[in-house]
């Protein structure tokens, strides 16, 4: 999608010192922007008794792997990133399907209720969702649905499927009808068209409500909490908040070694999708 | 052996989902059926050995039945515990809870009546504050697991360089206290005679209690806040002037890693439970091993650090206002129930007969922590450290065994109190604020 | 099978799609559809699509939620969940929860909280929007790697970061101001101990979390701004500033809409960055705000359900400008 973008008008007259301010400018924002996570990073090579000196250490010479090894020889490691993997994954596909479906419907049909549906998936994001967390584990007891990854998934959906719909019913509507009539003038029947014609035009759409869907289920904490209750069961938040208590004294050194590896997975996805993202991001908030 | 279990969800995308959810990471399988006992232990305090003596022992005494032990973070105990305990398909069988949040529960009605057990698990000899956080109307729901409670290290060095003596009584404390930050013997920029941050209430009721104060009295059916007394006035006049003089910790820090500043010759002294000794780490003793050496080498190292860090720094019980009797510090620790909902009540008493069983409690007090049977409590050993705990512990007290307590630390209040005395508030206004919010959150 | 392919690839314009999309596809959609009679599986149709999006929806939050609301109008305490029957109690947890000065007062710092995060991230967000369209290439990615990697790293790890930056003891920040900054009163200066300070701290780490969605969203909307209108303008005599204000901004107001009521929704419910760092040691009460009280009261499950639900009626009241404005145009 970077060439959907036009080159600014501007790029031509750049090279003055203006210019050149503003980028350094730019850099300069990014670097303050960084900081936090550089933090994080350089912590995680550090031995946890130079991590609070009354002098800061800002570069990790003379670090140490060792934070890094002792996270990679905790099997609950891995095994929260199965259970993340899992919840992650088909939170993600479920509500996606869900939410394009539902989309597609309040964004190609007039119906009745459709107004009615378009405010409660808005107001319905206002709820907030720390006292909620009683009543989800009730319902979800008696389905025997706790320390399930499905039954986990099943709260995680419903909490992202509101903003998911309302985003990408945006992107649906923005793909013009007359290209998928154009497709079925040319011998193809209508869910064919749309599958052909208008589906692959949607996908910074999807990646952009992914992105946001996975954020959600990959850090969530509150409801994983009360619903993995079974240590083998843990998502990595939840194991992450273990290491802080692995020790009476916190080795905080291998907790952001740990927290550092958690981010990699989001980061990774972030720069593949980066620029699908900011076309997808705003056809569908324009629509909004 | 994969299925997830999906019973009575006759609901949307069902097919998708549980076939994702098989394929992708989800366990959740039904192993053994009923005799499967599930204990949850609190945080990491119960070393492996123990946790494995249990299983065995459990299991050999009863046929067929499994134990399995799981480890919940204490972070998350409490939305954890009013949850489960309240299902009775997931509810553990036996559950070990912070002897704050015991009250709270057992008034909710979450724990089996036990009463008829008390004499035989160690009746008078069971830590006496624990079992009353435990009871309601004279029956009793939770017993006591084990105490831990606080004693102060301090640096010998700096007492030296400051002429300062290990102090004999509570006044002594608190001038010895100034001395050493106004010596400074190490010339920090924020050196603190005793490390004393402005949250750290675990540390400051001890002089509340060491004066005859409390924190919440029983007035009939009522609980008022007690801050007000005049006994706990006093302490609290004490702590102010630690607070004011003695201190150069944050007001806007608790009790957490208090070792931090006291390894980096920042604090003289520090509160802490015994076991704060393993977080010793002076930069003089450092043998620079890193954490992930499993070798011979350097477990010797590390002894020989542990051994230096010792030698460089005492420990002794926070004196009394009588000089010869310890100081009525906070007791931590925590009680163990047979939630109401579990269907293995009988399986359940096995196991707490097993944790009650003198070896078993003789193995608590040899990795450290005071047994609920005080009984067995000289098995703590006889070093400084286990002496120090010990006097520290048999004459330490509860927070108040109200049914409310737990929503008094979940607001904290006593956090912002003690803040608020730190900050230079006037005692008597931010006390009398103070109980009414205890009275109000209490009732 | 060839005949879809050379379709579409003759349909769609090679490249761009996007800048099409956008702007100009507003008013076909409202042509788009003639209010003719369908047939019945037509009809049915929409509402099929929409039963897998209702059906979570409706069990997994709607569920919780009216039994949220009915607990709120009774007495509903731990002691209930263990068995004792639960007594009904009209509206008197409202009265309670709206008799008490304490919740107006939480009530309105959440609401200022709320108005001035969302207004600072959404200035701050735009500001660098504009400036990501105006640098070379090289720094246009600097930026935007750095707000990417603050959004998409977990909020755990970040928070545990950001309240050892603050710490007064040991604290980044308090050192910088007073090593290399010479300000020797900050070195150990509490950051979270006065409230206004507090909201300082929080409102820094709020922004800094916030920023990025805003940034991708509002740079992305810029870009899509026609080339032909920039430059009659430019020609026109219009400078920067005057393009930016009179042209840009009121072209991409429906994203600035769309992001900045997100915002206003995210940050009156804001609870995590309050929590920690009100465990953290800052003092509490004086602290919370509406996410954080709710979590304080869950033990009593009647009392926070009334609580949200009185928080959702503050969200509307906040938002019901928005919300007519889209229903009229029924977008």
């Amino acid at each position: 999608m970077s060439a959907a973008r036009p080159a600014p008008a501007a790029s031509a007259r750049r090279g003055s010192t203006g210019a050149r301010l503003l980028g350094a400018l730019a850099v300069l924002v990014a670097l303050v922007w960084i900081f936090p996570i550089y933090w994080m990073v350089n912590s995680a090579f550090l031995p946890t008794n130079a991590l609070r000196r009354p002098e800061p250490t800002f570069l990790p010479f003379g670090g140490t792997l060792s934070n890094f090894t002792n996270v990679f020889r905790d099997p609950g490691f891995f095994d929260a990133i199965k259970v993340s993997l899992a919840v992650t994954g088909i939170t993600l596909a479920v509500a996606i399907l869900f939410a394009f479906l539902g989309a597609l419907a309040i964004s190609r049909f007039r119906f009745r209720g459709r107004k009615s549906f378009i405010v409660t998936i808005l107001v319905v994001q206002m709820i907030p969702a720390e006292g909620l967390f009683i009543s989800q584990y009730h319902m979800l007891d008696t389905w025997g649905l706790v320390n399930a990854v499905l039954g986990l998934t099943i709260v995680y959906v419903a909490a992202i499927l509101p903003f998911t719909v309302w985003m990408l019913r945006g992107f649906v509507a923005g793909v013009p009808m007359e290209l998928e009539e154009a497709g079925m003038m040319d011998g193809l029947s209508r869910t064919g068209a749309f599958f052909r014609i208008t589906f692959p035009l949607l996908a910074p759409g999807l990646v952009a409500s992914g992105v946001y869907g996975f954020l959600q289920a990959w850090n969530e904490y509150t409801l994983a909490l009360v619903v993995m209750t079974d240590p083998g069961q843990r998502t990595l938040p939840l194991w992450l908040q273990g290491l802080v208590e692995a020790n009476k004294a916190t080795d905080w050194g291998v907790v952001m070694a740990g927290a550092t590896l958690i981010s990699v997975p989001v980061i990774v996805f972030f720069l593949v999708v980066q620029k699908r993202m900011s076309a997808g991001l705003v056809s569908g908030a324009v629509k909004g | 052996m994969t299925r997830v279990r999906t019973s009575g969800l006759a609901a949307v995308g069902v097919g998708l989902m549980v076939a994702l959810a098989a394929c992708g990471g989800g366990s959740e399988t039904e192993a053994g059926g009923d005799e499967e006992l599930r204990l949850w232990l609190a945080g990491t305090d119960t070393p492996q050995e123990l946790r494995d003596y249990l299983v065995e022992t459990f299991e050999a005494q009863n046929e067929g039945a499994q134990l399995v032990i799981e480890e919940q973070d204490w972070s998350g105990l409490v939305p954890r515990l009013q949850t489960a305990l309240a299902s009775e398909q997931q509810t553990p069988d036996l559950v070990e809870i912070g002897n704050t949040q015991s009250p709270t529960f057992t008034h909710a009605g979450a724990f089996t009546d036990i009463t008829d057990m008390v004499d035989g698990l160690g009746g008078d000899q069971l830590l006496e504050g624990f079992v009353e956080a435990g009871t309601v109307d004279g029956d009793v729901y939770a017993v006591p697991y084990y105490s831990g409670a606080r004693a102060v290290f301090y640096r010998k060095d700096l007492f030296e360089a400051a002429g300062v003596e290990v102090p004999k009584t509570l006044e002594e404390f608190g001038e010895a206290a100034v001395a050493l930050q106004q010596a400074n013997p190490t010339g920090a920029p924020n050196f603190s005679g005793l490390w004393l941050p402005g949250q750290d209430w675990y540390n400051g009721i001890a002089w509340i209690y060491s004066n005859g104060g409390s924190l919440a009295e029983q007035d009939g059916d009522e609980w008022v806040g007690a801050l007000s007394s005049p006994e706990s006035q006093e302490g609290l006049a004490q702590v102010q002037e630690l607070f004011a003089n003695a201190t150069s910790a944050p007001k806007d820090a608790d009790s957490a890693e208090p070792w931090v500043p006291f390894n980096n010759g920042e604090a003289a002294m520090f509160s802490a439970p015994t076991w704060a000794r393993w977080s010793i780490d002076l930069p003089e003793c450092n043998k620079g091993v890193a954490t992930d050496d499993e070798s011979e080498e350097a477990k010797a190292l590390l002894a020989e650090q542990q051994a230096c860090n010792e030698e460089k720094t005492g420990i002794f019980p926070l004196p009394g206002p009588a000089a010869g009797e310890p100081a009525t510090v906070f007791a931590g620790g925590s009680n163990i129930a047979i939630p109401a909902k579990s269907g293995n009540q009988d399986l359940a008493r096995n196991l707490l007969e097993i944790i009650f069983s003198e070896e078993y409690q003789t193995m608590l007090a040899e990795n450290g922590l005071i047994p609920g049977n005080s009984e067995y409590a000289d098995a703590l050993g006889d070093d400084v450290y286990a002496e120090a705990a010990l006097d520290a512990a048999l004459n330490a007290k509860l927070t108040p065994p109200a049914e409310k307590w737990a929503d008094v630390e979940g607001a904290r209040i006593l956090e912002d109190f003690f803040q608020e005395i730190a900050s230079g508030a006037d005692l008597e206004e931010a006390s009398a604020r103070a109980d009414q919010l205890i009275t109000d959150t209490l009732n | 099978m060839s005949a879809p392919r050379t379709s579409s690839s003759t349909v769609l314009p090679p490249v761009p799609p996007r800048a099409p999309i956008v702007a100009p596809a507003a008013p076909e959609a409202a042509v788009r559809r003639p209010p003719r009679r369908r047939p019945i599986r037509a009809r049915l149709g929409p509402y099929l699509l929409l039963v897998p999006a209702l059906i979570p929806i409706a069990v997994g939050l709607g569920y919780p939620l009216v039994r949220q609301f009915v607990l709120s109008f009774q007495e509903y305490g731990l002691a209930q969940q263990f068995g004792q029957p639960a007594e009904w109690v009209g509206l008197r947890n409202y009265a309670e929860l709206l008799s008490d000065p304490y919740v107006w007062g939480v009530i309105a710092r959440s609401i200022a909280f709320c108005l001035v995060n969302a207004a600072l991230t959404m200035a701050v967000g735009i500001a660098l929007a504009v400036l990501m369209t105006r640098v070379g290439r090289a720094a246009r990615i600097t930026l935007q790697v750095g707000l990417l990697l603050a959004w998409g790293t977990p909020v755990l790890a970040t928070m545990t970061v950001w309240q050892w930056l603050f710490d007064s003891q040991y604290g980044v920040i308090n050192w910088l101001l007073a090593e290399p900054l010479g300000a020797e009163g900050m070195r150990q200066h509490s950051w979270i101990i006065e409230p206004a300070s507090f909201y300082f701290v929080a409102t820094v780490i709020v922004v800094w979390m916030s920023v990025p969605f805003v940034v991708f969203t509002v740079y992305a909307g810029l870009l899509q701004v026609p080339e032909e209108c920039m430059e009659a303008a430019q020609l026109d005599g219009a400078n920067a500033w005057q393009r930016l204000r009179y042209l840009s901004l009121p072209m991409v107001k429906p994203v600035l809409l769309v992001v900045g009521l997100l915002q206003v929704i995210w940050d009156l419910r804001v609870f995590t960055q309050i929590y920690v760092l009100q465990r953290a040691g800052a003092p509490t009460r004086e602290t919370h705000l509406l996410g954080t009280f709710i979590y304080s009261l869950s033990k009593e499950f009647s009392l926070a359900g009334a609580m949200a639900t009185i928080m959702l009626v503050i969200t509307l009241a906040l938002t019901v400008f928005y919300i007519r404005r889209m229903l009229r145009d029924d977008v």
